[in-house]
């Protein structure tokens, strides 16, 4: 239960700036995910909390302490990582009881935390199981455990799910989150999956090129993205983005798709060129719709179907319910985007008009 | 894999002829080393392939029990040989293997050394001999001509590029998140290195150590320049099993060969296990 404060932190190797300008509070007990793809700087921000990388600008803080310097081992931070770093050589009870061991905690405690944790995880029946040819999952409740089991008052999570299989990824996504109400502590997960992301984070931080882009809960992150990047990357399919210009209507400003129609009327600040963006799922089929698009590709995946849309310079996606009836691949579609769903974008800045 | 029936006809006996080139001089030796000198001797048409008399004799006259038909009398008997190979090989091997997984882990993690690995590869392109009659004018003035300690120091320095190789590949496949989990539960660098990263690798370090000990065991060139009499080797001590008389005595070098076979045979069963379970470093994703 610590507060993080990211202070205009920044890393940079030789020429390559890894992180700019990062600012981040997080607060005690708060579960901040840290999203973006391969590069962006995420893993490096953690590494940087976890004090595996010195900053090269900025400040670390944990509770108003100040942690440049401070060498990892008396952080009182808990990291999973990636491909989990099991001790091989020692039993599933000697992992478990590691931290405790270096922290010189006495035997029994250390026999009953190790017992709890474990009975929580489910290692019971492993604890005196050699750690080297235990499966994936269980390498992975084992990582958990292990730095769980010292209560550290923040826990890092570098991408723990990322080599389990589908099905046992959303079970331990469930776990995760029971756990950190559990155990209250300040959680930070990075991850490239954004779905984990939306299901676990209470807030989540979206990064690209070593920025942090936004800051907000799910919710607010998916429904008002701050640029494009961030309205493609959340959501699955992202968001469709579509190059247009604002003109005046007949009932007010549209936006005019070339040749796949325009808009129906929405509120901006001016004319001139605009990125006209909707959610795939805000799709309403409309004979008279104003928007017109061929469809490239029909995916039928059980409970919705997803349309491949081009046209002329756009491409776009919409997720439809099963029942709708929707042409063949080849065949055009006209539909009209509620004017509350509509995003609009600087044509430039790409951010949020 | 389905192959077909020609395929592994080829395979298997590709791998006899192998087996035969490799073991046969082996089986002949072991033979030998138990024929009377009338049989190793023998020429031409008495040639066996298995003594007919087995006999201890060739044993019996390396280790100075004169046998009944061996009139030659040696100037010394096997057992020194055999203690100066242990002991210059095997501290030779310590040597080589504390300092070559220092430097090694020293440069993986650290950096520390820069350009040392080029240093220590050229050290290997030198032809020994070039290198070691300066080494036995060194050696000479340290007054370590002729002592076990000074072999097993040379051994040392020659067989740490090997070492230093070997070990430095190892490290290098080692995930640095294991030794950094260990670090964040509040080891300190000496701990983890001693408690985590060399318990880890110790299938690396027992199979390094093999290599090294069988370079050393088998070393003829180094024990004949920097030993005369008291503290020659194994390999040096079998060249000298011949006489005016009776020419070479194979017997007796068979016999002596298959003692010099079993230390490096003795470590290999020792550290099998460690040999077979091989590199698992960690149980990482693949």
């Amino acid at each position: 239960m610590t507060e993080i404060v990211l202070d205009n932190l920044g890393k940079s190797f030789g020429d390559f700036t890894a992180l700019k300008d990062m600012n981040l509070t997080i607060a005690q007990g708060e579960f901040v995910a840290l999203l973006g793809p391969s590069g962006c700087g995420k893993s490096t921000t953690m590494n940087m909390i976890a004090g595996m990388l010195e900053p090269s600008e900025g400040q670390i803080r944990f509770d108003g302490k100040p942690m440049n310097g401070m060498p990892m081992a008396r952080r009182g931070v808990g990291f999973v990582f990636q491909n989990y770093a099991i001790f091989t050589h020692m039993t599933v009870r000697e992992n478990l009881a590691y931290g405790l061991k270096a922290q010189g905690v006495s035997r029994a405690e250390t026999q009953r935390r190790v017992g709890e944790i474990a009975q929580l995880l489910q290692l019971t029946d492993l604890l005196d199981r050699r750690a080297a040819g235990l499966s994936v999952n269980i390498l992975q409740r084992l990582a958990i455990g292990r730095s769980a089991v010292v209560e550290p008052s923040i826990f890092l999570l570098d991408e723990p799910l990322s080599n389990v299989d589908a099905a046992f990824r959303a079970v331990m996504r469930q776990e995760l989150k029971s756990l950190q109400r559990q155990f209250k502590q300040t959680m930070v997960y990075v991850t490239h999956d954004q779905l984990e992301a939306m299901t676990m984070a209470d807030r989540i931080a979206v990064m690209d090129h070593g920025k942090l882009l936004q800051v907000g809960t799910p919710i607010e992150v998916y429904n008002h993205p701050a640029d494009t990047f961030v309205a493609r990357f959340i959501g699955a399919p992202g968001m469709n983005l579509l190059d247009g210009r604002i003109t005046g209507g007949d009932s007010g400003p549209v936006v005019d798709l070339g040749a796949a129609g325009h808009s129906g009327p929405v509120t901006a600040p001016g004319t001139g060129p605009v990125i006209f963006g909707f959610r795939p799922e805000e799709v309403h089929p409309d004979p008279n719709g104003p928007i017109q698009m061929a469809i490239t590709m029909v995916e039928r995946i059980g409970a919705r179907i997803i349309l491949h849309l081009a046209e002329g310079p756009h491409v776009a996606k919409a997720v439809l319910d099963a029942e709708t009836q929707v042409p063949d691949q080849g065949g055009m579609i006209r539909f009209s985007v509620p004017a509350a769903s509509v995003r609009l974008f600087d044509a430039q800045t790409e951010r949020a008009l | 894999m389905q192959r077909s029936l020609s395929f592994e006809i080829f395979r298997y006996t590709a791998i006899a002829l192998f087996l035969a080139l490799s073991l046969i001089p082996t089986l002949w030796m072991v033979s030998m080393a138990f024929k009377p000198i009338a049989e190793w001797q023998a020429s031409g048409a008495d040639l066996t392939w298995w003594p007919e008399n087995p006999t201890l004799d060739n044993f019996r006259f390396i280790f100075g029990q004169s046998a009944s038909e061996l009139i030659v009398a040696l100037e010394r008997t096997a057992g020194r040989p055999i203690l100066a190979s242990l002991l210059s090989a095997t501290f030779g091997t310590l040597i080589a293997m504390f300092a070559g997984t220092s430097a090694a882990y020293g440069l993986s993690r650290f950096g520390a050394g820069g350009n040392l690995p080029l240093a220590l590869v050229q050290l290997r392109l030198f032809p020994p001999m070039a290198v070691m009659i300066p080494v036995m004018i060194m050696w000479a003035f340290l007054g370590m001509i002729d002592s076990w300690w000074g072999l097993a120091l040379i051994y040392g320095i020659v067989t740490l590029p090997f070492a230093f190789w070997l070990m430095k590949t190892f490290f290098d496949d080692m995930p640095r998140e294991i030794e950094d989990a260990a670090l964040v539960e509040g080891c300190s660098r000496w701990r983890v290195f001693l408690r985590i990263t060399l318990p880890m690798m110790r299938p690396a370090l027992a199979s390094s150590a093999l290599f090294i000990f069988i370079l050393n065991w088998s070393d003829y060139l180094i024990a004949l320049l920097l030993t005369t009499r008291d503290w020659v080797t194994i390999p040096v001590y079998m060249a000298s099993l011949s006489s005016s008389m009776t020419g070479q005595l194979y017997g007796a070098k068979a016999a002596l060969g298959l003692i010099a076979a079993v230390p490096p045979v003795i470590m290999g069963i020792a550290i099998q296990k460690q040999l077979v379970r091989g590199l698992t470093f960690g149980a990482l994703k693949e």
